[in-house]
């Protein structure tokens, strides 16, 4: 029985049509025109106990609006979504209880506490008896080695001792699913690999289901065991991560040196660059014979210098997030394999500071400056 | 294990207070700024009554004792509010930059939930206010104190009910500040004078959409005269706004969850 | 001109002072600029004057006149009292701003007074917002009341005068307040203070309606040059008192300015001593 089954969903929306010019906002104030965008088109997949899941896609893919829908924020406008066999819009509140989320952008820790306060109060929105929520912090904090900033308060520490701190706290109620949205973004290296060897072990030791969606190439490879790619509302690719490696490896890239000018005229193939000595090559092992193409090339001239190298995973992402469509989209992630994001660092770089559970530093009593004619 | 019985909203929002003082702890010196702030500004306006008073006599039937219970009643009415949900005039700014679904997954009512996520330092002002004008009036002590409580919290409620409502307009409008900090101003202006100067056929707008009738003119009248029979009328109407506001909350989050706001909420 | 120039002549007087007309012009369109806030505070005025008329109306009642004003008086009296705090009232937290902020070290560099340039970057939006204030009031006023005190244009170039000299006096009382922040940091409170003060003396009701002592002391203070005396040249122009007033104003202008001008010597040596 999947933990995750999506079928055909779908979500869009109606967004106005801004009117540019005078004459058409003016008339746009009476007759407002909508346009129809239709974020995510008829996904489906189902995810497994214990698996852990890679979404990705560049910005306006549809996956924060798929994870939306997964954790019951967003109602679907069309096909079905069920989550531990609940409809996440409907039973948003029971479903809450079995599911951790980290949404990079949001915190659920109190921004002037230290996180041991926040645990507190978690412990309380999720009825945790006591003796067994010492037990479970104790042992987060053991595991994500978060001892020494729990008494820190929040706004003190550094943007991945937060992120742990953050995945720490989401893991208070022991869920069996865990959403992450973009978890490792604005991280430095240590820190990111810091955190996915903290969540390869969540999933070893506790079975916990990881539901992940980033940008990142470091976060498939490393946590996650299967990848599902996002453009333009639909799945492009779903696969595991032995396949598409599988796949990937059969793309190389070769470049080549000579002493002299050469022809490079190969039956079959042509050079991605090329100079009057030099040239580089894309091929697909599956299509060429890479000791033959080698040994021809060898042949061709006094050869200086000879590189084989895998094609960068970034490059054959770039290229099925290029897909003007979807369509175009599956077409270039069948030609060139493997799918990653790679395109920057996405959407809002780095951790709100999280409004929520703070003090009102400015707030004024009943009638200071409220009634002194002063505005 | 019953979820989300009444004990564990107890022991959530007893919680949530709790950490609400933490937080407020870090501010000691900005919460004595603040208080200083409010007491002079109250102060201010005593003096104004006492002048006006003694050189006119008493304002469509309130003398200086009766502005100032009124100032102590709406004083702590509006401290307890905001020392308890201190988000009630954010909630728009929460709806607007998407912190909303932080709330949404959890397992705790988000209207609530939201509302209590936050204190206002100086909020504790205010109610202290109420209580220490309160034992510098004339009148009975005890029972006047705890009929002063009891108005205070049904009075609390319906201020809570009613900006909380004006914010949850950020559903539907969008910004909705505007709006919002137009009925706070209309409140307080109201509340903190004679219900007497206005006109009687006016008046119904302090028992409905201004509900100034039932944060400060009932309560005096019942604690003037310590009438305790008023409370259950008082906290009947406590009830209908907080209904009211949390079932408007309601809409606005359906909507909300349809997502037709999207804007770049990612 | 060109040849004075050539000829080493000190500047001409209109060059010396153009900067500070572009500052007033500055501070305008950055203040058109940021309109959102307007909306709030005209809403705050126009509330405050219903409730005062409503306050005035019931005390009336009774009565044709109290410390010598009418009914008509009264309420008139508290829309042209009003005005400088509505308008002038942010004067403090521009330059708190700037203490605070340190930039005031930059500005005590530039090639023109702190203060004056202070005063005129404040004063063109401040103007225009006595300006719709003034027209909301009379509105207000004419809807209320069915009549204008205003009777003829001298009294209304009185009025203005008597406003603008209000404008100086708060701008130079708050910026000297504001520079306090060299010594105490958390001085918001004397501002608090300040309009406190000018809120019981003068704002809410005429001074002729303290107590006789209390009034005597509060004409020492600078508070009723600021709402007092163009309230009352609003409604009781009699061709006697208001150039009393007028002068009295000018002399507290002046005193403010030499008051503020003194802190922020006192400042400057500070930040010099400091660095700031």
């Amino acid at each position: 029985m999947a933990l995750i089954e999506v079928r055909s969903l779908s979500k869009s929306f109606r967004a106005r049509v801004r009117a540019s010019g005078f004459g058409a906002s003016f008339h746009s104030l009476f007759k407002p025109q909508w346009r129809v965008v239709e974020a995510v088109k008829e996904v489906s997949f189902e995810v497994g106990e214990g698996e852990a899941v890679a979404f990705l896609g560049p910005n306006g893919a549809g996956k924060s609006t798929t994870i939306k829908m997964l954790t019951g924020i967003l109602e679907p406008t069309g096909g079905q979504a069920r989550v531990l066999s609940l409809d996440p819009s409907r039973r948003r509140t029971q479903l809450a209880t079995s599911i951790g989320t980290v949404f990079g952008q949001k915190s659920q820790l109190w921004f002037h506490l230290p996180p041991s306060d926040s645990f507190a109060l978690l412990a309380a929105v999720y009825e945790l008896p006591r003796e067994l929520f010492l037990k479970r912090r104790d042992e987060l904090v053991d595991r994500f080695g978060i001892g020494p900033w729990m008494d820190v308060p929040v706004r003190k520490l550094s943007l991945g001792e937060r992120i742990r701190c953050e995945v720490a706290a989401s893991l208070l109620h022991a869920p069996r699913i865990l959403f992450l949205d973009e978890p490792t973004i604005g991280l430095d290296v240590v820190a990111k690999r810091e955190l996915r060897s903290l969540l390869e072990e969540l999933r070893k030791r506790e079975g916990t289901t990881l539901f992940l969606t980033s940008h990142d190439v470091g976060d498939i490879e490393k946590v996650c065991k299967r990848a599902i790619i996002i453009h333009h509302g639909s799945v492009v690719v779903d696969e595991s991560m032995k396949e598409l490696r599988h796949r990937a490896l059969s793309k190389k890239r070769i470049g080549v040196k000579y002493g002299g000018p050469v022809d490079l005229e190969l039956p079959g193939l042509s050079p991605v660059k090329r100079t009057a000595d030099a040239a580089s090559f894309e091929i697909d092992t599956r299509s060429h014979n890479l000791p033959e193409l080698i040994a021809a090339l060898a042949g061709r001239g006094e050869l200086l210098d000879l590189t084989v190298e895998d094609e960068p995973l970034e490059d054959i992402i770039a290229e099925v997030f290029r897909g003007g469509n979807a369509e175009e989209a599956r077409a270039a992630a069948r030609a060139t394999a493997r799918a990653r994001g790679g395109l920057g660092d996405g959407a809002g770089g780095g951790i709100d500071s999280g409004d929520e559970g703070g003090r009102a530093a400015g707030s004024q009593g009943v009638a200071t400056g409220k009634q002194g004619g002063v505005p | 294990m019953r979820r989300n019985g009444l004990g564990a909203y107890l022991r959530f929002l007893g919680a949530a207070f709790s950490s609400n003082i933490q937080a407020a702890m870090e501010y000691r010196v900005n919460f004595l700024v603040q208080v200083f702030g409010m007491m002079l500004n109250n102060a201010a306006f005593a003096v104004f009554w006492k002048i006006l008073i003694d050189r006119a006599g008493s304002i469509g039937g309130y003398g200086f004792t009766d502005v100032m219970a009124l100032w102590a009643i709406v004083s702590t009415s509006f401290g307890l509010a905001h020392v308890f949900m201190g988000n009630i005039r954010n909630l728009g700014s929460v709806i607007m930059k998407g912190e909303l679904d932080v709330y949404l997954l959890q397992p705790k009512d988000p209207w609530l939930n939201v509302l209590v996520s936050r204190t206002s330092v100086s909020a504790w002002g205010d109610t202290f206010y109420g209580y220490i004008v309160l034992a510098f009036l004339p009148g009975p002590s005890v029972p006047g104190f705890l009929l002063f409580t009891v108005l205070a919290i049904i009075g609390a409620l319906v201020l809570a009910a009613t900006f909380s409502a004006a914010e949850s307009l950020a559903f539907f409008l969008g910004d909705s500040s505007a709006i919002s900090g137009a009925l706070a101003e209309f409140m307080l202006s109201f509340s903190l004078y004679p219900e007497t100067i206005f006109d009687r056929n006016a008046r119904w707008i302090f028992y409905s959409i201004i509900p100034s009738g039932f944060v400060a003119f009932l309560p005096l009248a019942a604690w003037k005269s310590l009438n305790w029979s008023m409370v259950p009328l008082l906290a009947a109407a406590a009830l209908v706004y907080v209904i009211a506001s949390r079932a408007l909350f309601a809409l606005g989050l359906r909507r909300y969850e349809s997502g037709s706001q999207m804007g770049t909420r990612l | 001109m060109r040849a004075a120039r050539a000829a080493g002549a000190p500047r001409s007087l209109v060059m010396r002072y153009a900067k500070y007309f572009m500052a007033a012009r500055l501070g305008l369109h950055t203040r058109l600029a940021y309109r959102g806030n307007a909306i709030g505070r005209s809403l705050t005025y126009g509330l405050f004057i219903f409730v005062y008329s409503r306050i005035w109306t019931t005390v009336m009642a009774g009565r044709t006149e109290l410390g010598g004003y009418g009914l008509s008086a009264l309420v008139w009296y508290f829309i042209v009292a009003e005005l400088p705090s509505f308008a002038y009232g942010r004067f403090f937290g521009t330059v708190a701003e700037d203490v605070k902020s340190g930039q005031i070290a930059y500005l005590v560099a530039r090639p023109w007074s702190f203060l004056g340039y202070g005063f005129a970057q404040a004063m063109g939006p401040a103007l225009l917002d006595i300006g719709s204030f003034a027209v909301e009031g009379l509105l207000f006023g004419l809807l209320l009341l069915g009549d204008c005190p205003l009777r003829d244009p001298a009294q209304a170039g009185a009025l203005l005068l008597s406003l603008l000299l209000s404008g100086v006096i708060q701008y130079h009382f708050q910026a000297g307040i504001a520079l306090t922040a060299f010594w105490v940091e958390e001085n918001s409170a004397f501002l608090w203070i300040w309009q406190k003060f000018a809120l019981v003396i003068g704002t809410l009701m005429p001074i002729e309606l303290l107590p006789e002592t209390a009034r005597r002391m509060a004409l020492r203070t600078p508070f009723p040059w600021i709402a007092w005396a163009p309230g009352r040249i609003a409604v009781a122009w009699d061709g006697g008192l208001s150039p009393a007033l007028l002068a009295g104003q000018a002399a507290w202008a002046l005193g403010a300015i030499l008051l503020s001008r003194l802190v922020y010597a006192a400042g400057r040596r500070r930040i010099a001593a400091q660095g700031g």
